[in-house]
């Protein structure tokens, strides 16, 4: 016996000419939203969590400051020592007037340590700042 | 009629496009990272060698003060960490009326040892009281939420409504 399957005599393709067009809307939308990371995070850290948290609107104006889970600072590309922070600061202020610092400080650091980044801060005229966070759901 | 010269077919070849387009997609793809900046904003006071001490009237302030084993203390008075919101409300919510210079400064005390994780909860706590009131106030003249509203009106809530924080610095010695 033969067993011939019912077809219907349709075309069965999937029309792909707009293929490249999706595909481009979707790199535009990447290409848009892509920041491409400059700095290499060389602590270990993990942030607090918060509920009542903004977001930094203008992303070019942050600077970031890390403290990890061990005590140590790194700013830029490099670790540096408390005593440095107001120089770099200092200067980045210079180049950037209303720099935001993101303080990304991990979360069982002593307030003692947290403070004196601020004191420098302070010395260096960044008065903007953002203790970074993660949101709480 | 001049009948139109029939051209030679010029076209590029567009066979490849999608594959050089998902090249790209993919190359933004995996560079992408998608982690949004955000956190509580503060903004710290200028640096000031010997600064002077101006006294505010006790019932325009609200102290909190948190030791080392992140115990909280609201005006002398002990408090669990997450009944801040709920005790600071009404005492914004009692001066929004006040000129500004009557407004509720909260101020944050902490210890040298305390940890970060119990001031940002801290912190987290007043910010939200704060934006719960200037929540409620727009809400009950507008109608509207406070992230709904034009410039204008939001800042006519946050003259209203000013989140005055103050960062104590923590005792030297222990």
């Amino acid at each position: 016996m033969k067993f011939e399957k019912k077809r219907a005599s349709t075309k069965q393709e999937i029309p792909t000419a707009s293929m490249p067009d999706i595909i481009f809307m979707l790199l535009l939308f990447f290409m848009v939203t892509t920041t491409l990371r400059e700095v290499e995070v060389l602590v270990n850290y993990s942030l607090p969590e918060a509920k009542a948290i903004e977001k930094i609107e203008n992303k070019r104006l942050i600077s970031y400051i890390w403290v990890g889970r061990d005590g140590r600072i790194q700013i830029n590309d490099s670790l540096v020592k408390m005593e440095d922070i107001w120089g770099i600061m200092y200067n980045k202020r210079q180049a950037l007037p209303n720099v935001i610092v993101s303080l990304r400080i991990d979360k069982n650091t002593d307030m003692g340590f947290v403070t004196d980044i601020q004191q420098e801060l302070r010395k260096a005229y960044c008065l903007r700042i953002n203790y970074s966070a993660n949101i709480r759901i | 009629m001049i009948k139109k010269k029939k051209t030679p077919e010029a076209t590029i070849p567009t066979s490849s496009m999608a594959d050089i387009a998902f090249l790209l997609l993919i190359f933004f793809l995996v560079a992408t990272v998608i982690d949004v900046d955000s956190g509580i904003g503060m903004t710290l006071p200028e640096f000031i060698d010997d600064p002077e001490t101006v006294d505010v009237p006790k019932d325009r302030m609200a102290a909190i003060l948190i030791n080392e084993t992140g115990d909280v203390l609201l005006d002398g008075q002990p408090i669990s960490l997450f009944q801040i919101t709920a005790t600071l409300k009404p005492r914004i919510q009692s001066k929004i009326d006040l000129p500004k210079n009557k407004k509720l400064i909260v101020s944050i005390k902490t210890d040298r040892r305390t940890i970060y994780n119990a001031y940002i909860s801290a912190l987290d706590q007043v910010k939200e009281a704060f934006f719960e009131v200037r929540d409620e106030y727009s809400n009950s003249r507008y109608g509207m939420k406070f992230n709904d509203l034009g410039p204008e009106e939001q800042n006519e809530i946050k003259e209203a409504v000013p989140i005055i924080i103050s960062i104590a610095e923590p005792e030297k010695i222990k």
